[in-house]
């Protein structure tokens, strides 16, 4: 908890968006192999046009052709060595970066983001998917307009399709939302509903969370009731954000019980210095309705 | 071939993918040695004889070579989509695309020792728990080298299967080899997972409820199923033991998250604390 709330007060002075975005971009690959196989064939074409030219060095010619075989051979598998080795070492930064990111470790995570996104990647996969998780960490520390920047990058510069182009649709969208910016939000959440139709979980939980914060919550409380069931199938324990912006909407409509029920489901699943940080508009909830207590260890 | 459970069409039986895995094994590493030999005379007796070309030699195997690749590569190409297929339940697909990785040619290990892992991963999905648990054990028994971060999730799959076929013993053995390794995140989940499924079977409640805190949080991150059945496993051994306000709080998240009648489906001992869900999906 101690290290949650440094990591929420402590803005990053690191995490420059447009440095990294530029920074990353992975190279054009040079295939060394290509060059290597005409040197390759040159060679082969060389020792024997030049030993039947001239007999008399047939065999010094083969010895040397022999020679610069070897070496290339050897030089083409240590090449090969240090590609798959560097192209390792990423794939497991990568895969420390997602535990990082999904056990909320998030000075760390920006951390090895900063470091990972300052050089060129090497794979263009892994560039996408480092780009996702820096926009879950930017809006982590609430830096949305940095985080919408780097959604806008992965669709329109690398075209990110599929479902991690939906889940970077789906990630501006609330960027868009938390910042206000609601005739674009309403606009992606349009898109959105092109692409998956009500079968989103993620799709609702934002257009619930619109509903709250433009005062809407008969429309917010609506969505809730009739798509619950989707929601916590989709969401596993992050239904509890759903639960309590649908604690905020029945709030807002003076429907105290139904309010204190849906926080105490909030709270059962997650803390309510989490969702107070994702969603700060419930964070007055506190105040008014009693959380779940988690049992202690002690007996 | 059709399965007579689920009616759906079974394009490569465990026991046939396996024989071609071997058979494939034995043919590439004949060819590979071949090609080794061949390029060793090329390089070492070539020159001294006026007969041979050393240099034509050479490129003869490094041509054979780069096409048996490119083969190869197809193949590993073909079966990398599959983990993404099997978890998106696309298994008919995913099917397909081992299937022919399989079934052509590969003259590398880790590309066909790749697909063997991933039809073991289908048929775990398919719970086809036979099945599934005969592709681990051939897995497991294979030198991975460079892919012995398959080993963990082969052991996984393989200790799921086995309990699923009452066989405790057999899945205690898989995973007791876990237990020294470090697990990345997903693989501790599935332990989790596991090692709960293991230990309501042999009634070790306690062992069950041990850092019940971190179970719960780590339960957390799982997807709705996974996090619900966790959870109602760790209530039941909290009731067990007389934790009530523990069994309390992990039984509300529980049902929060999934019908208790789907649990109870499911994993029938948890009726214990659902009793009405139990007579629910009995009826």
């Amino acid at each position: 908890m101690s290290e949650q709330d440094s990591a929420e007060h402590s803005e990053p002075s690191f995490l420059d968006v447009p440095t990294l975005l530029e920074r990353s971009h992975p190279l054009p690959r040079r295939n060394w192999m290509r060059y290597a196989l005409v040197a390759f064939v040159l060679l082969v074409l060389f020792s024997t046009i030049a030993g039947n030219n001239s007999p008399d060095f047939q065999t010094a010619l083969r010895l040397i052709s022999a020679f610069l075989m070897v070496v290339l051979v050897a030089v083409m598998g240590v090449v090969m060595y240090l590609t798959v080795r560097d192209h390792r070492a990423e794939q497991n930064r990568m895969m420390a970066l997602e535990e990082m990111v999904q056990l909320r470790r998030w000075e760390p995570a920006a951390a090895m983001l900063d470091r990972m996104l300052s050089r060129p990647m090497l794979n263009p996969y892994n560039h996408a998917q480092a780009l996702l998780y820096l926009s879950t960490v930017l809006a982590r520390y609430h830096r949305y307009e940095d985080a919408i920047a780097v959604h806008e990058y992965l669709l329109d510069e690398l075209h990110l399709e599929g479902p991690a182009g939906y889940a970077a649709r789906l990630g501006r969208a609330m960027s868009m939302v938390h910042e206000d910016h609601l005739v674009d939000a309403d606009r992606a959440i349009s898109e959105l509903r092109r692409m998956s139709g009500d079968e989103s979980a993620g799709l609702t939980l934002i257009e619930i969370y619109r509903d709250v914060k433009t005062g809407h919550p008969a429309e917010a409380i609506e969505l809730f009731t009739r798509r619950r069931d989707m929601l916590r199938h989709q969401l596993g324990h992050r239904f509890a954000d759903a639960c309590a912006l649908a604690a905020r909407a029945y709030d807002l409509a003076g429907q105290s019980e139904q309010a204190a029920a849906a926080y105490r489901d909030a709270t059962l699943l997650s803390p309510a210095v989490e969702l107070n940080r994702r969603y700060p508009e419930v964070a007055m909830l506190a105040d008014k309705y009693p959380a779940t207590p988690v049992p202690v260890m002690a007996a | 071939m059709k399965d007579m459970e689920t009616d759906r069409t079974i394009m490569l039986s465990a026991d046939m993918a396996i024989s071609r895995f071997r058979r494939d094994l034995t043919l590439g590493l004949m060819l590979r040695v071949g090609l080794m030999a061949g390029a060793l005379v090329a390089v070492g007796v070539a020159p001294f004889s006026s007969r041979l070309d050393g240099g034509m030699l050479l490129l003869i195997v490094g041509g054979i070579w780069l096409a048996l690749s490119y083969q190869s590569m197809k193949g590993s190409r073909l079966a990398a989509r599959s983990p993404s297929l099997i978890a998106m339940g696309d298994f008919d697909e995913a099917e397909r695309q081992i299937e022919g990785a399989l079934r052509s040619f590969s003259i590398f290990r880790a590309a066909k020792l790749l697909s063997l892992h991933h039809l073991a991963m289908l048929r775990h999905a398919q719970q086809r728990w036979q099945e599934s648990a005969m592709l681990a054990r051939t897995v497991l028994r294979q030198r991975l080298g460079a892919l012995r971060g398959l080993s963990r999730s082969m052991r996984l799959i393989l200790a799921d299967s086995l309990l699923e076929m009452n066989d405790t013993h057999g899945a205690y053995e898989a995973i007791a080899g876990l237990y020294k390794e470090r697990l990345a995140l997903g693989e501790a989940m599935n332990l989790q997972l596991v090692q709960l499924d293991y230990l309501w079977r042999i009634r070790a409640w306690r062992e069950m409820f041990d850092n019940v805190a971190a179970k719960a949080q780590l339960a957390e991150l799982m997807p709705a199923g996974g996090a619900a059945r966790s959870q109602a496993m760790l209530a039941l051994a909290a009731r067990k033991i007389g934790r009530e306000d523990w069994a309390a709080w992990l039984m509300a998240r529980a049902q929060l998250l999934i019908d208790p009648s789907q649990l109870v489906r499911e994993r029938p001992v948890l009726a214990e604390l659902w009793p009405q869900a139990a007579s629910n999906s009995e009826t």
